[in-house]
């Protein structure tokens, strides 16, 4: 006997997908990743970039950095590897050359930044603050990108050393901070509780997994640099599993969430994991405006699903009944 | 202006020796004027578990919208490419990239192509026929063997002079096709001929062409392929090393092709 098919489908213009970072409102929860967009222009050709949320900017340093030797990338399976290097064009030049594009687009504009010590870190904070109120809306802090060597691991694994220099940050400027952590940890939420308590604004999670690729011809590693970040769909389970374990712990904590979201669908459990908005990456590649695409197919889910507003459904889910009641209706 | 665009495969034409030509029809949209050199990337119904379009170099293309590459089954993605079928869905986006120059009065141009390095150099010289000027070019070609020389009968239709260079000596003289450019351009030399080098092919053979026109002092220009995520100046792994202020350029939107005598090569 088949049960009938509950009628829970509503009209997609019902489909409210408006949510909120914290204090930051947005139009639908969907803005494209850092290091994934460079700075927006190149997708200008491909799709109208005002009908994004938002978009995070490639990494920015206070100096421009060239990047790692090649090759840089290699393609696995579900996923790729990168190990760019975090090349940039430097803050300043970032300022007077990338900024005024983006400013305006009219969208949430996230520059993702980072430094090579702690000095660097509050320099490159500091020169961003000039662009509060000139089209920077959030500064999103990398502590958490496997590929610069000095030292930077620490930023992303001790609790209160993220503490500290999220605090240095903070103080420099008054735009609000999301923190973009690394999954290479054993405990996110210690990380998570450590930038809130400094005064972050949200969390980005999560960043690539380190991982490897080899060439058995050849007996060498496939990128340069042996390591590299791992992205893609291989990764949205453990993207899950982050964002589920920080919003559980650290509820009234803004979570972005971000991690192989290919579809509408992968979308939507991010959010229901309790991400507040996403961010779309490593499928920009094979399809620039793949974000859009993404927006469009999570409001026709949500409305397939009978989900009226983003808001109800972040972090809604809940465990699984015992197995006793699993064969009761749910 | 490159854009995206849907398209279905119209044709798949076996060549031999693993060669196959992809003739591609748009849904909507269409690559519009594409420059020798220039690059499309494809995407097949891949699902999830192959990420990455996969660039080509544009073997032809025409005003209707429809174009071809040419391929040969090396990793994943281009073996699912070579198994498509007419009527199988691919995603495009291009052109991209910078091609080649036009041949310039008085310079004869030398086109040096090696496996599937063949498409830009064939388009340059079909572009070159169509325009008259045939005669500026000469082809060196170069395989391992008579099944890895293709769509010669092309070049000899367009009136080319043809230097063929096999490795087992089935078709052409034995050895590499730098052994027929080195004595065409020690040849040039003499003549006093002006000369500069297209070239694309494999990375050894494009280094050893560069070589030889930094021996001789020839402009030589090299159609280059690094593995790329977007082909549009994004993912930022397709880097080529570069003497200058820039370390490294991009495969995808500084080139394809590059003068060889700026690439950082040994």
């Amino acid at each position: 006997m088949t049960a009938a098919p509950r009628t829970l489908a509503i009209d997609e213009a019902k489909v409210d997908l408006r949510t909120r970072m914290g204090k930051l409102a947005l139009p639908h929860p969907v803005l494209a990743a850092s290091g994934c967009f460079a700075y927006g222009q190149q997708f200008a050709d491909f799709m109208d970039l005002r009908s994004l949320a938002g978009l995070s900017t490639k990494g920015i340093s206070p100096l421009p950095r060239f990047g790692n030797p090649l090759p840089r990338i290699c393609e696995t399976a579900s996923g790729m590897l990168n190990s760019i290097g975090l090349e940039n064009v430097g803050a300043e030049a970032f300022l007077a050359e990338k900024l005024p594009f983006l400013r305006e687009l009219g969208i949430s504009v996230w520059v993702n930044f980072f430094g090579e010590d702690f000095a660097t870190y509050v320099e490159c904070a500091r020169l961003l603050e000039a662009g509060r109120g000139n089209g920077i809306d959030v500064l999103e802090m990398n502590i958490s990108c496997p590929n610069i060597k000095k030292g930077g691991i620490e930023f992303g694994t001790v609790p209160e050393v993220a503490h500290r220099l999220t605090r240095a940050c903070v103080e420099v400027t008054d735009l609000p901070i999301v923190v973009k952590l690394t999954p290479n940890v054993a405990d996110v939420v210690a990380m998570a509780d450590a930038v809130a308590q400094a005064g972050a604004a949200g969390v980005s999670l999560i960043n690539t997994i380190t991982g490897m690729a080899i060439d058995v011809r050849t007996r060498r590693p496939r990128i340069a640099t042996m390591y590299g970040g791992l992205s893609g769909p291989a990764i949205k389970p453990v993207a899950l599993r982050m964002i589920h374990q920080v919003s559980t712990a650290l509820p009234e904590l803004p979570i972005c969430g971000m991690g192989g979201i290919m579809t509408g669908e992968d979308a939507l459990e991010l959010i229901m994991a309790g991400a507040c908005c996403l961010q779309v990456g490593t499928a920009n590649f094979a399809r620039p405006d793949a974000a859009l695409a993404v927006r469009d197919e999570l409001r026709t889910r949500m409305a397939q699903l009978g989900i009226a507003t983003v808001e109800e459904v972040v972090g809604c889910i809940r465990p699984l009944p015992p197995e006793a009641a699993r064969t009761e209706p749910t | 202006m490159p854009s995206q665009f849907t398209a279905h495969v119209d044709a798949n034409r076996s060549l031999g020796g693993g060669y196959v030509v992809l003739e591609i029809v748009p849904d909507d949209g269409a690559l519009g004027e594409v420059v020798a050199g220039q690059f499309v990337m494809l995407r097949g119904e891949w699902g999830r578990e192959l990420l990455n379009p996969r660039a080509f170099s544009v073997l032809w293309s025409q005003p209707d919208g429809r174009f071809a590459v040419l391929l040969k089954a090396y990793g994943k993605g281009t073996t699912r490419l070579v198994e498509t079928k007419a009527g199988d869905r691919i995603t495009v986006t291009g052109p991209l990239g910078r091609g080649f120059h036009a041949p310039q009065k008085g310079v004869t141009q030398l086109l040096v192509a090696g496996g599937v390095g063949l498409p830009p150099l064939h388009l340059h010289a079909r572009q070159a026929a169509a325009a008259g000027n045939a005669g500026a070019l000469e082809l060196f070609y170069g395989g391992r063997d008579r099944d890895d020389l293709v769509l010669t009968g092309d070049f000899v239709a367009w009136g080319l002079k043809m230097s063929l260079a096999t490795e087992d000596g089935s078709v052409g003289v034995r050895g590499f096709v730098t052994a027929p450019l080195e004595q065409r351009l020690i040849a040039a030399r003499s003549a006093g001929d002006k000369v500069e080098i297209l070239s694309c092919g494999p990375t050894p053979m494009l280094a050893a062409v560069r070589k030889l026109g930094l021996a001789h002092d020839i402009t030589t220009w090299l159609c280059l392929e690094e593995e790329m995520a977007c082909g549009f100046g994004v993912c930022l792994g397709c880097a080529v090393p570069m003497h200058g202020a820039r370390p490294y350029q991009y495969c995808c939107s500084d080139g394809p092709v590059f003068e060889g005598s700026k690439v950082r090569w040994p």
